[in-house]
C-alpha cells in the first residue's frame, strides 16, 4: 500500500490521500450516528452531551491510532 | 584495452561523499516518530481523563459519593471498558513513551544536560499523566 495517508498538524492528524478522507468520512458518520443514538436514548441535554463527547473522545482516539500508522513509515 | 579502461575509471574514481550522518537522520526520525506517538498518546489519555473529570463533578455534586467510590462504580457496571481505559491503555503508554525516551536518549549520545528534557517533556508529562491515572484506578 502507498503511503503516507496522513500527515500531523498539531494534534490532528490530516488526510492527504483519498484512503485517508474515507476513513476521516466514516469518523465523522459514526460520530453524527453515535449522537442521533445517543441523543435518543438520554433523558437531558447534558446526559446526551457528557455521553457523545466521551463517545467523540473514543472516536478520536481509534482515529488518531489508524492515522498514525498510516501516516509514515515507522522504523 | 579493458584493463587500461578499468584503470582510468580508478584514476576517475573519488571517495563517496555522504551529505548528512546516519545516526543525525535516525534521530531527527526518531524525535518526529516521538510526537506523532505523543499526540496519539494525548487522544489515549483524553478519554479517562474526561471520565475522572466527570465523576470528580459527580463527586462535587452528589452529596454522599466520592471520586473512588464513583469509580469503583464503574469498575462494577463497565467491567471491560474500565479495565481497557484505566489499566491497559495507561500501561501501554508508559511502555511506548518510555521506550520511545529511551531511544532518543541512546540516539543523542546519553547527554547529561537538562536540554534533553526539552526534546521529551511531553513523553515525560504522559508518562506521570497515565501512572497518576493507574494509581487513581488501583486505590
Amino acid at each position: 500500500m502507498k503511503f503516507p495517508w496522513f500527515k500531523r498538524i498539531g494534534i490532528f492528524f490530516i488526510p492527504t490521500s483519498v484512503a485517508g478522507w474515507i476513513i476521516l468520512l466514516f469518523g465523522i458518520v459514526f460520530a453524527v450516528y453515535s449522537f442521533l443514538d445517543i441523543d435518543g436514548r438520554s433523558h437531558s441535554v447534558s446526559d446526551t452531551l457528557m455521553n457523545f463527547v466521551f463517545m467523540l473522545f473514543i472516536i478520536g482516539a481509534v482515529y488518531s491510532l489508524i492515522a498514525f500508522l498510516t501516516s509514515r513509515n515507522h522504523k | 584495452m579493458e584493463k587500461e579502461n578499468f584503470e582510468k575509471k580508478l584514476e576517475n574514481m573519488t571517495k563517496p561523499e555522504i551529505q548528512g550522518l546516519k545516526h543525525e537522520i535516525l534521530l531527527a526520525d526518531a524525535i518526529i516518530n516521538a510526537k506523532d506517538k505523543s499526540v496519539v498518546s494525548w487522544w489515549w489519555l483524553s478519554v479517562p481523563a474526561f471520565v475522572i473529570l466527570m465523576l470528580m463533578m459527580k463527586s462535587i455534586f452528589m452529596p454522599g459519593t466520592t471520586l473512588i467510590s464513583n469509580i469503583h462504580e464503574i469498575e462494577s457496571t463497565q467491567k471491560y471498558m474500565s479495565i481497557i481505559f484505566f489499566l491497559i491503555s495507561p500501561l501501554i503508554l508508559i511502555m511506548i513513551n518510555a521506550l520511545t525516551i529511551k531511544k532518543i536518549y541512546f540516539l543523542s549520545g546519553s547527554p547529561k544536560s537538562i536540554r534533553f528534557l526539552g526534546t521529551i517533556w511531553y513523553n515525560v508529562i504522559i508518562i506521570i499523566l497515565s501512572l497518576l491515572i493507574l494509581i487513581i484506578y488501583s486505590i
